[in-house]
């Protein structure tokens, strides 16, 4: 996970751990689709940068308005700016070791 | 793609639920229907396949139950697959319509032994409704820069629908109007195999190719594999037709049938693969349902060679093998695969519907939770049993089990009906 102030991100993924995907019931942190917040102090700006399972994924907008949600939660006051990418596309790889234990692999 | 809190998400690349719930609502109300008619008719139906009564059974529970369904989890499922929007909207609204006025006009046409007006004229809507799908699939894969194998196998798939269609038509023709060289009756196993293999097999092969790994979040992937079974199911459709047509010799038919077995046994190899290679331990029962199903089309393989071996030894026709042959394809197969997807697929489009708005503003339900699990397995428990002792009931020609089996099956069709109502009429709980 990349950032630009680890104490901001550390709060902004507690949020975002509670943004679950609904089909595997994973949080999103821990499935690997947020891959950088960044934060603008002067500015009152969070820069979320994200991904979806696939570019068509059918729950992908009600996934990206929960993370606006979420991080409008933790930073009242921020203008959020959301980044979606498909590149590199998301993967099994990308899934945390936390997430693993959640889905039991085996 | 930017994203700003003063603006909508702007990911609207799903297709909308008003598109795709008409199609799943319709489905229910035709497996509803056609096992209703299946109690009504039992004794007609298990003595021979060709009665009016089991023409219209078939066709509802081929093109009410799984074509509806099928077109309307298509609708959300193609952008997945080619990664590009629907085209059309309208079109697909257009499909539904076409294809949901022409159903029961043919299916009235057969119930009631008129190849008149209504038997034509359902036809003709059917055939226009497939247009309409083909039309929406053609533009929404040219819009789109991938191509991928689990879209050639769509495609394809509602091209052989369209034949199939088309020569469901022109039997319907025959039957009035003397078009082909012998009565329509000599053609309707080339009718009925065109859309199984054709339209149902290469469907549910590509799409559950997609699905079923997805859904275990499952590492294995084998694009050639998927590609030799496309061509051995196209192939063997192909010389299936030839033989049919222009060779009069059933041993033949060993080559065809051969050909899609393999493809059938490579699809399962994959399904287990797929099963064996997940990371997702849990299976949930809508999954493992679905992948009964994979084991049910084996079924089929068998009771055609012994169909065909029995037709090289003698030219009568094993009628009641026919009639279990015709029952475990379309209550058997068909209907077990969409029994599991369904409670896989539509959770979600109604969750999509009823909580996008609401995500992260609180606890949401799971999409899982949107049905009852307990009518779930109810279910399931009803099929199964209602499926072995139909089977039994026609092979042995014992009435008791027959009897048994279809308010068994009505049960079934009840059950499903009921959670699908459940879900289309849900609330938010938050």
């Amino acid at each position: 996970m990349l950032t630009n102030n680890n104490t901001n991100c550390a709060a902004a993924l507690a949020g975002l751990q509670n943004v679950l995907d609904p089909e595997i019931g994973l949080n999103i942190v821990d499935l690997g689709l947020v891959y950088k917040i960044d934060f603008d102090e002067p500015e009152k700006k969070v820069y979320c940068t994200m991904t979806l399972t696939t570019q068509f994924c059918p729950m992908g907008e009600s996934i990206t308005w929960a993370v606006m949600e979420s991080l409008k939660t933790s930073f009242p006051g921020y203008e959020i700016v959301l980044e979606l990418t498909f590149d590199p596309p998301w993967g099994h790889g990308m899934i945390t070791e936390r997430g693993r234990k959640f889905l039991n692999e085996r | 793609m930017f994203i700003t809190a003063s603006s909508d998400t702007g990911i609207t690349n799903t297709t909308s639920w008003k598109v795709v719930l008409p199609f799943y609502g319709y489905a229910a109300v035709a497996f509803l229907v056609a096992t209703i008619l299946l109690l009504l008719s039992v004794n007609d139906i298990a003595k021979h396949y060709i009665h009016p009564h089991a023409l219209a059974v078939t066709h509802i529970m081929a093109l009410g139950w799984g074509t509806m369904i099928i077109l309307g989890a298509s609708h959300q499922l193609v952008p997945v697959l080619i990664e590009e929007k629907l085209y059309s909207n309208q079109l697909a609204t257009a499909s539904f319509i076409l294809a949901a006025s022409g159903i029961p006009l043919l299916a009235y046409g057969f119930y009631v032994s008129d190849m008149g007006w209504p038997a034509k004229w359902g036809g003709r809507f059917v055939i226009l409704a497939i247009i309409a799908y083909l039309l929406n699939l053609g533009g929404s894969m040219a819009k789109s820069k991938r191509k991928n194998v689990h879209a050639v196998f769509i495609f394809t798939a509602a091209v052989w629908l369209l034949v199939t269609a088309s020569v469901g038509l022109m039997l319907v023709y025959n039957f009035t109007y003397p078009l082909l060289p012998q009565s329509s009756l000599a053609y309707l196993s080339l009718h009925a195999h065109l859309g199984i293999v054709g339209w149902f097999l290469l469907l549910v092969t590509g799409v559950g190719s997609r699905l079923i790994p997805m859904f275990l979040i499952s590492k294995y992937n084998n694009t050639r594999r998927l590609w030799w079974i496309y061509g051995l199911i196209n192939i063997g459709l192909l010389s299936f037709i030839f033989i049919y047509l222009f060779v009069n010799e059933r041993a033949l038919l060993m080559f065809p049938l051969l050909a899609v077995a393999t493809a059938i046994a490579l699809f399962g190899n994959f399904c287990y693969k797929s099963y064996r290679q997940r990371i997702r331990n849990k299976v949930d029962e809508q999954i493992l349902v679905s992948l009964l199903s994979v084991l049910m089309m084996l079924l089929p393989i068998i009771f055609l060679l012994v169909i065909i071996g029995l037709l090289t030894l003698s030219p009568e026709e094993n009628t009641r093998l026919v009639i279990s042959y015709g029952f475990i394809i379309f209550f058997g197969w068909i209907t077990a695969m969409i029994l599991g997807m369904t409670f896989k697929t539509l959770p979600f489009i109604v969750w999509n519907k009823v909580y996008h708005y609401l995500a992260g503003k609180g606890k949401t339900p799971n999409p899982k939770d949107l049905f009852s699990a307990t009518v779930f397995k109810w279910m399931g428990a009803a099929y199964i049993s209602g499926f072995i002792l139909f089977t039994t009931g026609v092979l042995l020609q014992l009435s008791v089990f027959l009897q048994l089996s279809v308010v068994l099956l009505l049960i079934t069709s009840f059950l499903y009906t009921w959670n699908v109502l459940k879900l289309l009429m849900h609330k938010p709980r938050i």
